[in-house]
């Protein structure tokens, strides 16, 4: 035998001895109890499970982050953006004006309310009074109190509003979680199609609408359960044959700015979780059966034919989830007493009946409301600010605090707190009322 | 000439004033018609209708033990209405005119309205001064109708009675101060018994009269009843109200509830159809609602027509159902509207899926609606009903 095929013949026959051992390996109870102290492996107790340590790309370190990008948070995003702060945006759906536009509640309701001279007069001014005076000058806008405007119309005005403001938008993007030091939030863990990645800012601005970033911060909030409906429109409202033999006035929803549209509210279920995840599934198939099959009636009515369900909302209709219990909570007292406050960021109007002292009070002639800075400024939290229906109220003033207006209002002044924040080189708590209210006048807005 | 601080006039002036005070429509509601209370006439007929004390009734039997030892206490110090009257008389344009051509009514008035009230019908209980007096500063509490205001004019009438007929209210008619010489008489004949005393020709041959007085008292109070077909009528009184067969005839119409509803949904009944309920308090719900944290028409009710109520009891109080009309309920029509909802502080409105509209839509729960009108207030397109309760067979 020549010493080179003894040396090969040793060396497989070394081989083939250390493969069976090879492929013996398996990972063993103990192995993987052991796995807790280095992290290699999720160890799943019961029915939760240990994350693994990972390191997460930071995306951008940014001034101004705002989460969240419906009526409050792109009047947030834009407000900000123009006092010059770098501003990043945060969405999850692939439009602007959230509830509003996608959500397809389409009046800006509470644009009236009533002065101390008993005059009824707009409330609604600066970046969402620009947003209003945009859509009606692209004729997308009906009705002067309270106006119903066009989704498709809303999307473009707010998108073209936030490019000419320079807000940097992240659409398609979740915000995740929140990475806290201390009482300070450094920034936010957001998941999208490029996977898990962080945004570092020194302001947060929580515009999720429901809290979503207050609550993990471990502020404290109210939990209300309220209805939950889904919005639809019908198509070809206008060609309605009244001549057919059976016909029957059938309910065809409100008027809109696009001839033959008719948007069709839904009050839905009440005492509903709004974060809860099971809970809006359950109710998106419910609902989405429910509106067709009241579509299909309509369309079986004599004279009927034509209509047809030209879309549902891209959201679920989450009147209020959580509400934020902050330095200043308002109430329905404050609201009709003409309460003014020092540090007003913005004035609301109304848009329902109420009771108060015993009587009624019809929406004409309810007051005007202002909007102190302290109920957008969570307790614990240092350097973040709460916009939009999760700001901070009482329970009896929801109906006037999770509208369109209010959001776009208290966006607009969380936007400039941020902006003046950033700019003073100040901590969101400690920025000078006086200041603010005099960026917050030359931004447009109106406070009284 | 010494002059006297004491003098029982003045006292009576002091008094009257006081009266006048407590009797307007002013802040005081748990105070107002303070006056009514002291009158043991009303005392008496309520305690005999209704067989039962309330802790207001101290003040009247105070004033019972007093007009017992004293001959006509309560009109020589307290009554501002015979302060009044001697007032007027002092201005008569009869001065000399006789009393005594003018028979005495009042002890026959006032034991017939006891009788009457023992077999269920409080006869003239509406004579009392006190609930004249009330009655007429009422008027002064918002904006009444001509028929309230000409309803309520009984003490000005009294006093005007005066210019002509000096003294006659208090000596002849007055059934307050007929109870009051009742219980003089009854006085004089314990002291008879006990020290063989003269007997006092003041109350000489009534004895035959009031024998009279109180056969027509019970037969009035067992027959008139029957004649007033008063249940026929259903009204939404205020809340722990007595059926309205006894509620029209022991409600002295003193309008105290008027005065003391915070929220002034109490008003008097002007429905001419039902002329036995004339001017007794209903409630309506055009403005307002019954308030839930209040009690104050039960607090200040001298008779007991409406009888006082705890807050906590209010709750199981019936006093009108709400009716939702869904033609043209807001929600129906799949707009954003829960007011009725949130107005309820009973939690009796719920809103729901209804399969026969195909819609979400307030319902009410009959069992935890006490009616207090507040949804019927808020709602916007008013299309929520308040309606007695007897109605749907309570």
């Amino acid at each position: 035998m020549q010493r080179r095929n003894f040396l090969t013949r040793l060396m497989l026959a070394g081989g083939a001895f250390t493969l069976g051992p090879a492929c013996g390996r398996r990972i063993n109870l103990e192995q993987t109890e052991s796995s807790e102290a280095n992290g290699d492996l999720s160890l799943i107790t019961g029915n939760r499970i240990t994350e693994p340590e990972r390191q997460i790309p930071v995306l951008a370190e940014t001034d101004v982050l705002v989460i969240g990008g419906g009526p409050s948070g792109a009047a947030a995003a834009i407000a900000a953006s123009r006092t010059g702060a770098e501003t990043w945006l945060v969405e999850r759906y692939n439009h602007l004006g959230g509830l509003w536009t996608g959500g397809l509640v389409l009046p800006l309701l509470s644009t009236h309310g009533v002065d101390k001279e008993n005059n009824r007069r707009q409330v609604i001014h600066g970046i969402g009074g620009e947003m209003s005076q945009r859509l009606k000058a692209v004729g997308m806008s009906i009705d002067e109190i309270n106006p119903v405007i066009d989704p498709e119309a809303a999307k473009y005005v707010i998108e073209e509003m936030a490019r000419e403001a320079g807000v940097k938008v992240l659409y398609h993007t979740w915000c995740a979680n929140v990475i806290m030091d201390g009482p300070t939030i450094q920034g936010i863990f957001v998941e999208n199609k490029s996977g898990r990645m962080a945004l570092l800012a020194k302001v947060v601005i929580d515009c999720t609408g429901d809290g979503d970033i207050f609550h993990w911060a471990g502020d404290s909030y109210d939990l209300m359960k309220y209805h939950i409906g889904l919005v639809h429109r019908l198509g070809n409202v206008d060609r309605i044959d009244t001549g057919k033999p059976g016909y029957q006035p059938m309910s065809l929803g409100e008027p809109t700015p696009v001839p033959g549209v008719g948007w069709v509210n839904m009050r839905g279920k009440d005492d509903q979780n709004g974060v809860d995840a099971l809970t809006l599934s359950e109710l998106q198939t419910e609902y989405r059966l429910k509106i067709w099959e009241d579509v299909q009636k309509i369309r079986q009515t004599p004279g009927h034919e034509k209509v047809f369900l030209l879309d549902t909302a891209s959201q679920l209709g989450v009147r209020v989830s959580r509400i934020l219990e902050g330095e200043y909570r308002l109430s329905l007292e404050d609201s009709m007493t003409y309460k003014s406050f020092d540090d007003v960021i913005g004035i609301c109007g109304a848009w329902t009946t109420m009771l108060y002292k015993g009587k009624r009070v019809a929406p004409a002639q309810r007051p005007m409301w202002q909007i102190p800075y302290r109920s957008l400024l969570p307790k614990k939290t240092e350097n973040l600010l709460v916009a939009g229906r999760c700001f901070s109220y009482e329970r009896d003033l929801v109906e006037d605090g999770r509208i369109i207006g209010t959001a776009l209002i208290t966006g607009h002044g969380a936007g400039a707190a941020a902006g003046l924040a950033i700019k003073e080189r100040e901590s969101v708590k400690n920025i000078d009322a006086d200041k603010l209210k005099k960026l917050l006048k030359a931004q447009g807005a109106w406070l009284g | 000439m010494k002059r006297h601080l004491f003098t029982s006039n003045k006292i009576r002036l002091v008094s009257s004033a006081l009266a006048v005070v407590f009797a307007l429509p002013l802040f005081w509601k748990g105070l107002a018609g303070l006056y009514t209370w002291f009158s043991p006439f009303i005392l008496l007929h309520s305690v005999i209708v209704l067989k039962s004390f309330v802790w207001m009734n101290f003040p009247g039997m105070v004033v019972l033990v007093f007009s017992f030892m004293r001959k006509r206490w309560f009109c020589r110090y307290m009554c501002p209405v015979g302060y009044g009257c001697d007032l007027v008389s002092k201005y008569s344009i009869r001065r000399n005119f006789k009393l005594s051509r003018v028979p005495d009514f009042s002890k026959g008035l006032a034991i017939a309205s006891l009788v009457a009230a023992a077999a269920g019908l409080p006869l003239f209980i509406l004579l009392d001064p006190m609930a004249l007096f009330h009655g007429f500063f009422s008027v002064f509490s918002g904006n009444k109708p001509f028929w309230v205001i000409v309803s309520f004019s009984g003490l000005p009438v009294l006093l005007a009675i005066h210019l002509f007929i000096p003294g006659v209210w208090c000596a002849r008619i007055c059934p307050l101060g007929g109870l009051q010489d009742l219980f003089g008489m009854a006085r004089q004949t314990i002291r008879k018994t006990r020290s063989e005393k003269k007997r006092n020709s003041e109350f000489k041959g009534s004895g035959r009269r009031l024998f009279i007085a109180s056969g027509l008292g019970i037969a009035s109070g067992l027959l008139i009843p029957r004649y007033l077909h008063t249940s026929s009528y259903q009204r939404i009184r205020p809340p722990a109200s007595l059926p309205s067969d006894l509620f029209n005839v022991l409600c002295i119409r003193c309008s105290n509830c008027v005065k003391a509803c915070p929220t002034q949904i109490i008003d008097n009944n002007t429905d001419t159809s039902d002329p036995v309920a004339w001017m007794t308090p209903v409630v309506h719900f055009e403005n307002s609602y019954c308030l839930e944290n209040c009690n104050f028409c039960g607090r200040v009710c001298p008779t007991g027509a409406i009888s006082p109520f705890s807050i906590d009891a209010k709750k199981k109080i019936v006093m009108a159902l709400a009716v939702v009309h869904l033609e043209a309920c807001l929600l129906t029509k799949r707009s954003e509207c829960d007011r009725c909802k949130e107005a309820c502080k009973y939690d009796a409105i719920k809103i729901e899926y209804l399969a026969e509209k195909n819609q979400m839509a307030p319902v009410v729960d009959n069992d935890k609606c006490i009616g207090c009108g507040a949804c019927a207030v808020i709602c916007p397109p008013f299309t929520i009903d308040m309606i007695p309760p007897e109605e749907i067979g309570f």
